[in-house]
C-alpha cells in the first residue's frame, strides 16, 4: 500500500470512528461492523499480564488480516504503574488493558476512569453477571502450590500449608516475590484474610493451638514463619516452574504458581501438578479482567480484540480461546465446556478472592513482608 | 580616535554578548539539571507523601527499606572502590612506569573494560557460576558437575568481583594519566641521591598521583554505589538489597514517594563521599606536578618478575574482557547454559517465532520489539551525542571565555551536578519533573523527548568536560580577532571554534552516544513499553529467564560500543599519552 494511500485510508478511517462514537453505535456494533473501522485504524496496542499475548498476537492477525496486534508483556503490578503514570501524562500507550489483580485495579484504574468496561455484544447473554460487572473478567486464573507429579506420583508431598514452614522444606520452597507481583500479594492477603481456616489447619497439622507469638493473626503468623522458613523469591513464574517442575529431580522443591502453566509441561520438560487437596487451601482463583483504555487511540480496533479474545463460535472457542482454553485456566464463557483435564471449579478448592477486602489490607500486608525480606 | 570608539563599542557588544549568553546557559541548565532534582524534592514533601520520609527512616519498614540496603551500598562502595585502585593503579604503574612486556596491548585491554556494560558482565556470571538456587538453568560450572555454593552464584560477592572488574578501568584510565604526568627529573634526582624503587614510589611517585587516586577512587565509589543492574540480576535472587535495587523495585510497584526518598538519600550520600574525596585533593595542590618538559623517566626494570607481572595483568584484565564477551557469545547460541558450548543453534539470532521454543519468541533478528528498541536506542545515542555536544560547547565556551563573575562559577558547578546523581534516581526525578504536563507544555512520559532530554542532562558533566578540553585547544587569538572584526557569536563559532575543533567534538559525541546506548540505570525507569531500548530489554529478558535472548541483545550493545569507541580513540589518540613510547 503506498503512503497515500494508507493517509487517505486512516482519514476516512477517523471520520467514520469519529461519526459511529457520535452515534455511541460502536459499543452494539457486531464484529462484523467494526472490522472495517478497525482496518482503517490499522493498529492497536494490548498490554497482557501473560506471555501468551504472542500467541493470541499471531492468531489475531490471521484471524483480521491489516490489523496490526501490538502487544506487550507487562505484569499486572507493572502494567497499574505504568497506566497511572500515563494517565498522569495524558499518555495513551495502550488500547485494551488485559490485567489480573483486581483488588488494586477495581479502586486505582477503573473507578479512576482509566480503564473502562467493555462487554462484546456478541457473547453478553453468556457471560454469567458477575463477571461483566463491574468490568468483564475473560477467566479465572489462579496462583497455587504445585508440585512435581515426576517425584510425587502418588500426589502431593505435604497436606497442609503449614507443612511448608517445617524444616523438611527449608529453602525449598519457592514463590515470586509478593512485592514484584500483585498476585502474589493477593495470595498473602488472602491468607490473612483466612486466618481463621489457618488457625484450624493449624490445630490439625500440629496437634496444638497455634501460639501467635506476637502475630496479629494465624495467617500473619504463617507468611513470618514461611519467609524464616528460607522462602526462596524469584521474579517470574517461569523460574517457579522450571525449579519445581524441571523433569529428572530426586528431591524437587515445591511452590506457588499458576495451575495453568501445566499446560506448558510437554513443551518446556515439566511435572507441575496443583496440589489441590491441601489444607485449607492451595491458593487463591481470581479474575483475568479485560478492558479498554478510557480513550483508546484505536476504538474500534480495541473492542474487536477484547470480542476475539473471547473466542468464537466453535465449541471450545476457536483460535482467540485456545492459548486459554488449557487445564488450569477457567473461563468465563458459560457455553464453553470446561477442560476436561482440569480439577472441576467446584471441585478446586482454591479460596475465591473478594477485591474490595483484599484492598483493605492489601497495602499492610505489603509492608509485612517488606519488613521479613 | 577612531580606533577607541571601536574598542568602546567592541566592549558594549562585548559586555551584551557575554551577558546573554551566559544568562541562556545558566537557564538551560537550571532546567535541565536543577529543576528536576527541585522537583522531585518538593513531591516528597506533599501532604500524603511525607509520610515516606519516617516510614524510610525511622518506621518499621525502615531496616529493610532503607538500612539493610545502606549496608549493602555503602559495603560495596568501599570495596570495589579500594578494589579498583588497587588494580588500576597496579596496571598504571606497569604500563607507564615498568618495562613489562606488551605495555600497549595491557594499556589497550585495562581500557576495555569500562566500554562494557557491566550487566554484560552480570549476565556471563551468570551464565558460569549460576546454581540451582533460583530453578531454571543451571550455569556452566554446575552443568559440569561442579556444586557451586550459593555465595558464589549469588549475592554480595559475585557483585564485588563483577564491580570491580568493571570500575577498575576507569581508575586506570585517570592513575595512568597521572602517572604520565610525573616529572622524570624528580624520579631521576631522587635515583641519584641513591633512592631505592620503594622509596621513589612512596616519596615522590605516590604523594604526587595521590589527587588521581583520590579522584579514581571516588569515582569508582560513586559508580558503585550507584550501580543497578549487577545488584538486580545477582543480588536479588538471595534477597540482597542495594538502594538502586529498592529505588527501582518501589517506583515499579507504585510506591513513588518511598522510592524517590530513597533515591534522595542515595544522592547525599554519593555526594557526599565524592565532596570528600574533592576536599582531600584540593587540600593537597602543592603535590601539584611541576612544570616544565622532562623527558621521560628511564624505566623501571622489573627484571625477572616482568613475565610473572604480565601474568598477572593477563589474567585481570581477560577475566574482565575476553571471558565474559566469549560467554556471551556462546551462551547466545547454546540452548543451555549448563552446556555452554554444545547443541548451538542460531535461533536466538534469526530463528522464527515457534510456539513451542521460548514461549514462541522469535530470534532477535525477527522480533520486532528489538528491532524497535534497536532503532530507537541508536537514534537516542545519536541524539543525545548532538544535544550533549552542543550544550556542553556552549557550557565550556562560556565558562573558559568569561571566567569571572558568579554565573560563570555556577554553570561550572550546576554542570558537574548530575556526577553526583546515580543514573537511577535522575530518572526517578526526571519521571517527577517530565512525567506530568506543566503548564502549557505536555507531560513527555513515555515519549522519546524524555530520553532524549534526561540523558542529555545526565551526561552533562561528561560533555562540558569534552567541550573544555576541545575548547582549550583552539587558541583564544583566533576567536578575539574575529571579535574585533565583528564576527558574530554564532559566526564565530561556526567558522572558527567549531571547524578547528571538529576532531575533538566528534569522539566527544561518539563516546556520548557509547555511553547511553550501554546505560541502564538511568533508562530503566524511564523505558516504556512503546519507546523500548536495548539495554532495558536485555534486562528484562533475563530477569525472566530467557538469558539467550539477553545476551544476544547485550552482544550487540556491546558491538556496536566497541567499535565507536575504536574510532573515537582514532580521533583523539593524543589523549592517551601513556601509550607513547
Amino acid at each position: 500500500m503506498t503512503k497515500m494511500n494508507a493517509t487517505r485510508l486512516g482519514a476516512i478511517g477517523i471520520l467514520m470512528c469519529g461519526s459511529a462514537l457520535a452515534d455511541g453505535h460502536i459499543d452494539t456494533m457486531t464484529p462484523a461492523e467494526l472490522l472495517p473501522l478497525a482496518q482503517a485504524e490499522g493498529s492497536v496496542t494490548v498490554y497482557s499480564f501473560t506471555s501468551r499475548i504472542g500467541k493470541v498476537e499471531a492468531a489475531f492477525e490471521a484471524a483480521y488480516p491489516g490489523i496490526d496486534l501490538i502487544g506487550f508483556d507487562i505484569s499486572s503490578t507493572e502494567q497499574i504503574a505504568r497506566l497511572k503514570a500515563e494517565a498522569q501524562a495524558g499518555v495513551a500507550n495502550a488500547d485494551v488493558i488485559y490485567v489480573s489483580d483486581a483488588p488494586v485495579v477495581l479502586p486505582e484504574l477503573l473507578e479512576t476512569g482509566i480503564i473502562a468496561p467493555y462487554v462484546p455484544p456478541r457473547v453478553a447473554d453468556r457471560v454469567p453477571a458477575e463477571f461483566q460487572s463491574p468490568v468483564l473478567a475473560q477467566r479465572l486464573s489462579t496462583k497455587v502450590l504445585m508440585y512435581n507429579e515426576e517425584a510425587s506420583p502418588d500426589g502431593a508431598p505435604v497436606d497442609s500449608l503449614w507443612d511448608l514452614t517445617r524444616e523438611e522444606w527449608t529453602g525449598r520452597v519457592l514463590m515470586v516475590d509478593p512485592l514484584q507481583r500483585g498476585d502474589y500479594l493477593d495470595l498473602m492477603t488472602e491468607i490473612v484474610l483466612r486466618s481463621d481456616e489457618m488457625a484450624v489447619a493449624y490445630e490439625v497439622e500440629f496437634g496444638m493451638a497455634i501460639d501467635l507469638d506476637g502475630a496479629a493473626n494465624a495467617g500473619e503468623k504463617f507468611i513470618m514463619d514461611l519467609f524464616a522458613n528460607d522462602l526462596i523469591l524469584v521474579s517470574s513464574t517461569d523460574d517457579v516452574n522450571a525449579a519445581v517442575g524441571g523433569l529428572g529431580q530426586e528431591n524437587p522443591p515445591i511452590g506457588f504458581t499458576s495451575y495453568s502453566d501445566r499446560r506448558d509441561n510437554e513443551e518446556e520438560g515439566w511435572a507441575l501438578q496443583v496440589a489441590n487437596d491441601v489444607a485449607p487451601a492451595p491458593g487463591i482463583i481470581f479474575p483475568a479482567i479485560v478492558a479498554l483504555s478510557a480513550e483508546p487511540n484505536s476504538p474500534a480496533a480495541a473492542r474487536l480484540v477484547i470480542d476475539f479474545l473471547m473466542g468464537d463460535e466453535s465449541e471450545t472457542g476457536g483460535p482467540g480461546l485456545a492459548p486459554f482454553y488449557v487445564a488450569g485456566d477457567y473461563l468465563t464463557r458459560s457455553d464453553i465446556a470446561p477442560h476436561p483435564d482440569a480439577v472441576s471449579l467446584d471441585d478446586f478448592t482454591a479460596w475465591r478472592i473478594a477485591p474490595a477486602a483484599t484492598a483493605e489490607i492489601r497495602a499492610e500486608i505489603g509492608d509485612l513482608v517488606l519488613t521479613l525480606q | 580616535m577612531s580606533d577607541a570608539s571601536l574598542n568602546a563599542q567592541g566592549r558594549r557588544v562585548l559586555f551584551r554578548d557575554g551577558t546573554i549568553l551566559k544568562a541562556v546557559v545558566l537557564i538551560i541548565l537550571c532546567l535541565l539539571i536543577v529543576l528536576p532534582l527541585i522537583r522531585t524534592v518538593l513531591f516528597t514533601f506533599q501532604p500524603d507523601v511525607i509520610k515516606a520520609w519516617s516510614d524510610v527512616l525511622t518506621g518499621r519498614l525502615s531496616r529493610n527499606l532503607f538500612y539493610k540496603p545502606l549496608g549493602n551500598t555503602m559495603l560495596i562502595g568501599v570495596i570495589v572502590a579500594t578494589g579498583c585502585m588497587l588494580l588500576g593503579g597496579f596496571l598504571a604503574w606497569l604500563v607507564v612506569m615498568t618495562n613489562v612486556p606488551f605495555r600497549r596491548t595491557i594499556g589497550i585491554l585495562s581500557a576495555l573494560p569500562f566500554m562494557i556494560p557491566s550487566f554484560a558482565a552480570a549476565l556471563a556470571w551468570g551464565s558460569l557460576f549460576r546454581n540451582d538456587r533460583v530453578g531454571g538453568q543451571v550455569g556452566w560450572l554446575q552443568g559440569m558437575g561442579l556444586d557451586v555454593p550459593d555465595w558464589l552464584a549469588w549475592g554480595m560477592v559475585p557483585t564485588l568481583i563483577v564491580l570491580t572488574l568493571h570500575y577498575f578501568s576507569l581508575a586506570f584510565t585517570i592513575i595512568a594519566a597521572a602517572l604520565a604526568t610525573v616529572n622524570s627529573d624528580l624520579v631521576e634526582a631522587a635515583q641519584i641521591a641513591g633512592a631505592k624503587g620503594r622509596r621513589i614510589l612512596m616519596g615522590i611517585v605516590l604523594p604526587v598521583t595521590t589527587p588521581a587516586l583520590v579522584a579514581a577512587g571516588s569515582l569508582c565509589f560513586a559508580g558503585a554505589v550507584s550501580n543497578f543492574a549487577t545488584p538486580a540480576l545477582l543480588g536479588l535472587p538471595v534477597r540482597m538489597q542495594t538502594l538502586s535495587t529498592r529505588l527501582f523495585g518501589m517506583i515499579e510497584v507504585g510506591q513513588v514517594g518511598r522510592g524517590y526518598v530513597i533515591g534522595i538519600l542515595l544522592v547525599l550520600i554519593s555526594a557526599a563521599f565524592l565532596w570528600i574525596g574533592n576536599r582531600a585533593v584540593s587540600g593537597r595542590r602543592s603535590y601539584a606536578t611541576i612544570t616544565g618538559k622532562g623527558g621521560r623517566a628511564r624505566r623501571f626494570d622489573l627484571r625477572g618478575a616482568r613475565w610473572p607481572l604480565f601474568a598477572v595483568a593477563m589474567v585481570i584484565l581477560l577475566s574482565s574482557t575476553v571471558v565474559p564477551i566469549i560467554i556471551l557469545l556462546a551462551s547466545s547460541f547454546a540452548p543451555s547454559s549448563a552446556n555452554l558450548f554444545s547443541n548451538w543453534t542460531s535461533a536466538y539470532w534469526v530463528g522464527l517465532s515457534d510456539p513451542s521454543f521460548a514461549q514462541g519468541i522469535p530470534g532477535i533478528a525477527y522480533n520486532p520489539d528489538i528491532v524497535r528498541a534497536l532503532i530507537v536506542t541508536l537514534s537516542l545515542g545519536i541524539a543525545v551525542a548532538f544535544t550533549g555536544m552542543i550544550v556542553g560547547l556552549l557550557a565550556s565556551y562560556t565558562t573558559a571565555r568569561y571566567r569571572t563573575g558568579w554565573v560563570s562559577a555556577a554553570i561550572t558547578q550546576i554542570s558537574f551536578l548530575p556526577l553526583l546523581v546515580p543514573g537511577i534516581a535522575f530518572g526517578a526525578a526526571y519521571i517527577a519533573y517530565l512525567g506530568a504536563p506543566i503548564g502549557p507544555f505536555p507531560a513527555l512520559y513515555g515519549t522519546f523527548a524524555i530520553l532524549v532530554i534526561a540523558a542529555t542532562a545526565y551526561l552533562l558533566p561528561f560533555s562540558v568536560q569534552t567541550g573544555r578540553a576541545v575548547i582549550q585547544q583552539v587558541g583564544g587569538e583566533l576567536e578575539e580577532s574575529a571579535r574585533i572584526t565583528g564576527a558574530s557569536f554564532l559566526r564565530r563559532l561556526a567558522s572558527i571554534t567549531v571547524p578547528l575543533a571538529i576532531r575533538g567534538l566528534s569522539a566527544g559525541g561518539i563516546l556520548i552516544f557509547v555511553k547511553i546506548i550501554r546505560d541502564l540505570s538511568l533508562v530503566v525507569l524511564l523505558f516504556t513499553p512503546t519507546m523500548p531500548v536495548l539495554s532495558v530489554l536485555a534486562y528484562r529478558y533475563a530477569s525472566e529467564g530467557f538469558g539467550q535472548f539477553a545476551n544476544a541483545i547485550t552482544i550487540v550493545i556491546l558491538f556496536i560500543s566497541i567499535a565507536a569507541t575504536l574510532l573515537a580513540n582514532r580521533l583523539q589518540r593524543k589523549s592517551q599519552p601513556w601509550l607513547e613510547d
